[in-house]
């Protein structure tokens, strides 16, 4: 039961810490329009929110959020939804806005007199400030409810889509088809881009292909994590020189090719690239490509094979076997796009490929917490949300600042580096290293004959997972495992980790030597705001696994490295999907309840087979399958080629068995840049 | 490239018939007759001291396989890294010397004919000639023409 008025907080991002900008009152139950446009009840001013974005639904038993088909989406905390109900326990994020439930028992609001009317003016203003005379802060504006009755456009694409095989001639004689093809690829990031690459170079036209996604740059989703977490285009990537998703066979890779450049420019020092691929991982660090030259490859190669003409705009909502042995995928284009008209398409397919990447960030609860509690408070971070904040607060302040930095992967590696670098501006700065446990010199993982090595707590290997992952002995045995054994293989090498790096490890080093970096192990119990002399601060009660007495950490900042959420059921249109076809799922890697989406060593999802119709999966969802590196390029390359032989060997239309001829001659091509 | 065992045997035997051999035919062709250093082409005048030598570098190499696929179980990483093929073949082509010597050519000709010098130079040179353009092969050639090879750990053939 809920108790009215509800009172909602919204507060609004921009440089720096959230800003509330107004408390709404809701005085009744019913249907609250949420959008740009200033006919919605709550209306939010920003171009990034669609004109009608979502419903707030408040009903006797509770409040629920519908998107409507936005183009930038709604969330509850760091999860995307369609709808789904909402406790307040998280915040709704709608763009650069988030709306929080004030505590139900906090009633004592005082009411304006302002209407509706009103109430949208106040926050239609200005940006960031509540210019309103009536909405003084801590004020409410009552918001009225005008347009009762169940809206009618959450129902797409259920309305379609409510039987698990759908008619083909019913789509094609309804208002929303766009169209049919060969070949449907689901995302249009990197996996669409892979698996569209392979195609085309295995001999299939334009036309047959479509990739349907949010971006039509495929690496748009990548480099936006990539430039978060730190890594702009002059730092280097974290894999090796052949995996090139611009280029199947994996060479010339991007050591040779940067070589080369430096060469032409007789830049000697060029040849070390060479040798590092040479000595790599013994010898010599592993080398690894600059960012920006893998995005301008990559540009260079959706030019040559025409990506713009197959690339679809769109955001997914459901997919479904048709009657005609294929699959329909119901999308809704932007409002731009529409240009006022239908927003929610159609698009029929013979053979899909599901290619969505992370379905969410990953948001430990106790730092949630802590974010729905203190919204105003810019302290605790994602490393994968843009945090440039806190790098600007420490390094222009001189002031002793100290960050909590959480996890131990890759990024927790570069965060550690970046940090470093920012010490150069102010020396007083200092790092807590907050792990699990710890982990001694010869704890790392063990797998067959080998064990992982350790350096300062952190578990070591190349790149994130052991090399033979991405073809060799691991692979191998990985793909001819059950899933029994997967699961035990999965368990012994230990989920991934981060890179063996020289600089990285004397980072730590030098840190424990000065002082200002310091592990500490457990987990935080509570973290409660304080305010001290030096302004506010995080106070943290840490404790460690089987230890009574618990420490304290104070500190600035946290930044959370603990990765993304690979779990399938945070994507609205993939959990659609598996409960439909009670899709088979992969054990659990690291940390997610559950795995990826069960696919076969071709990356087929058997279950979702339609007659001769075939769909396949790439990247993260498959998570726990047969290939251990499946979120890598690599990985989707490997995925890729495996896919498009095994569509081949069905004698799909146009696909070659791609022999050693053609392959060359291909590749010829690639060198001169011409088309497939 | 991560091989396997199988993949090791596979690409060995690869890399026999389509670089030693054909290099070995034009060496021995050209070079190796006890006769001239370049030799015309009449009367097909060749020397097979240069194919024995290759198949001995084929025999040990095959031979010393399952011993680097041993200690590659102990790297974490299941790799082998460039260098270490490149170490191990000049180790190989070390053991076949020291084979030769022992005598394991001496049934083909007569042993003063076998171990001069100049015999013993010219194996170092075509040796050269074999591992360089196989060392290549495996940088990355190799995948121009068969791109399945790398995900394999060296093995031919469809997926
Ligand atoms: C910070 C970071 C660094 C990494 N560095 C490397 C590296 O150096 N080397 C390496 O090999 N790997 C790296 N990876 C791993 C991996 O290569 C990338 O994550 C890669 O982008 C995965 O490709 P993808 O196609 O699976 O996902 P993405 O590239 O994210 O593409 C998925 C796309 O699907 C879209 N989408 C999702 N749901 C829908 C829907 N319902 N409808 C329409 N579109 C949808 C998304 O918007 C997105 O554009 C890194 C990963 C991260 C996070």
């Amino acid at each position: 039961m809920i108790k009215l008025p509800i009172l909602l907080d919204i507060y609004q991002r921009g440089e720096g810490p959230l800003k509330r900008v107004e408390r709404i009152s809701l005085p009744e139950t019913g249907d609250y329009a949420i959008g740009r446009l200033p006919e919605n009840q709550i209306v939010l001013d920003a171009p990034e929110v669609s004109k009608h974005h979502a419903w707030l639904l408040v009903r006797e038993d509770g409040i629920a959020i519908a998107d409507r088909g936005s183009t930038n989406r709604t969330f509850i905390g760091d999860a995307e939804i369609d709808r789904s109900a909402w406790d307040g326990a998280l915040p709704v994020r709608i763009a650069q806005f988030e709306i929080h439930l004030v505590a139900q028992t906090a009633a004592g609001a005082v009411k304006s007199s302002g209407t509706q009317a009103q109430a949208t003016r106040a926050l239609s203003g200005s940006a960031g400030t509540s210019a309103q005379p009536s909405a003084p802060r801590g004020q409410s504006i009552e918001v009225a409810l005008n347009a009762p009755g169940a809206p009618d456009e959450i129902r797409f694409p259920r309305n379609i889509f409510s039987e698990s095989i759908v008619s083909a001639d019913a789509l094609k004689a309804g208002p929303y088809f766009a169209g049919e093809c060969t070949y449907l690829s689901v995302g249009a990031g990197l996996g669409s881009f892979v698996w569209a690459d392979h195609l085309r170079i295995f001999g299939v036209p334009k036309k047959d292909i479509r990739a349907i996604g949010d971006d039509v740059i495929p690496y748009a989703n990548y480099q936006r994590l990539c430039r978060n977490s730190q890594i702009p285009p002059h730092e280097r990537l974290r894999s090796n020189s052949i995996s090139t998703p611009d280029n199947i066979w994996g060479f010339p890779g991007y050591a040779s090719r940067e070589t080369w450049r430096d060469l032409k420019e007789f830049r000697f020092s060029g040849l070390k690239h060479i040798f590092q691929v040479f000595g790599e991982a013994s010898l010599a660090q592993s080398f690894t490509p600059r960012s920006g030259d893998v995005f301008r490859s990559i540009d260079s190669e959706a030019k040559r094979i025409g990506w713009r003409e197959m690339y679809v705009s769109g955001r997914v909502l459901g997919i479904r076997k048709t009657n005609d042995e294929r699959y329909a995928v119901a999308y809704r284009i932007s409002e731009e796009q529409a240009r006022g008209g239908v927003r929610e398409r159609v698009m029929i397919g013979k053979y899909l490929h599901i290619a969505t990447g992370y379905p969410a960030t990953r948001f430990t609860g106790d730092l949630q917490a802590f974010k729905a509690r203190f919204p105003e408070e810019a302290r605790v971070f994602n490393a994968y949300e843009n945090h440039e904040a806190v790098y600007r607060t420490i390094e222009q302040n001189p002031r002793a600042a100290t960050v909590v930095v959480r996890g131990r992967g890759i990024v927790a590696s570069r965060i550690i580096q970046r940090l470093y670098e920012a010490r150069r501006k102010n020396r007083s700065i200092t790092i807590v290293h907050q792990m699990r446990t710890p982990v001694g010199r010869n704890e790392g993982h063990r797998y067959k004959r080998a064990q992982r090595y350790v350096y300062n707590h952190i578990e070591n290997q190349a790149f994130n997972w052991p090399k033979a992952c991405w073809g060799g002995e691991i692979l191998r045995e990985v793909e001819r495992a059950t899933p029994e054994e997967r699961a035990k293989i999965y368990e012994a090498i230990g989920g991934t980790t981060t890179a063996d790096r020289r600089d990285w490890r004397n980072i730590i080093q030098i840190g424990i030597g000065g002082g200002w970096y310091r592990p500490v192990f457990g987990d935080f119990e509570t973290l409660e705001l304080v305010k001290t002399d030096q302004g506010p601060k995080i106070e943290m009660r840490l404790r460690a696994r089987g230890n009574e007495s618990a420490a304290e950490v104070v500190a600035d900042f946290v930044i959370d490295c603990t990765g993304l959420i690979g779990d399938i059921m945070h994507s609205p249109c993939l959990r659609d999907l598996a409960e439909t076809y009670n899709l088979p799922r992969n054990p659990s890697v690291s940390g997610d309840k559950t795995g990826g989406i069960g696919v076969t060593p071709d990356y087929e999802i058997s279950a979702l087979r339609n007659g001769t119709g075939r769909a396949y999966a790439a990247g993260q969802i498959t998570l726990g399958g047969p290939q251990p590196a499946v979120d890598s390029f690599l990985g989707l390359q490997y995925a890729a080629l495996r896919s498009a032989d095994h569509l081949a060997v069905l004698g799909a239309p146009n696909i070659s068995l791609f022999g050693p001829l053609r392959s060359f001659s291909q590749w010829i091509k690639w060198c001169t840049n011409l088309a497939p | 490239m991560l091989p396997t065992l199988k993949g090791r045997w596979l690409t060995r035997i690869l890399l026999f018939f389509w670089i030693g051999l054909p290099v070995t035919l034009v060496f021995s062709i050209y070079i190796a007759t006890p006769e001239s250093p370049v030799l015309p082409l009449i009367g097909w005048n060749y020397d097979t001291l240069p194919f024995q030598i290759l198949f001995l570098l084929l025999i040990v190499g095959l031979l010393l396989d399952p011993v680097y696929i041993h200690f590659q179980q102990y790297r974490w990483e299941r790799d082998w890294p460039f260098a270490f093929q490149f170490f191990f073949s000049i180790v190989e082509f070390l053991i076949v010397l020291a084979l030769v010597w022992r005598g394991a050519l001496d049934f083909t000709r007569s042993p003063l004919d076998l171990h001069t010098p100049e015999n013993y130079l010219l194996f170092a040179v075509h040796f050269a000639c074999v591992f360089i353009p196989s060392f290549l092969a495996l940088l990355g050639f190799i995948q121009i023409f068969m791109i399945r090879w790398r995900f394999k750990g060296g093995e031919w053939g469809r997926m």
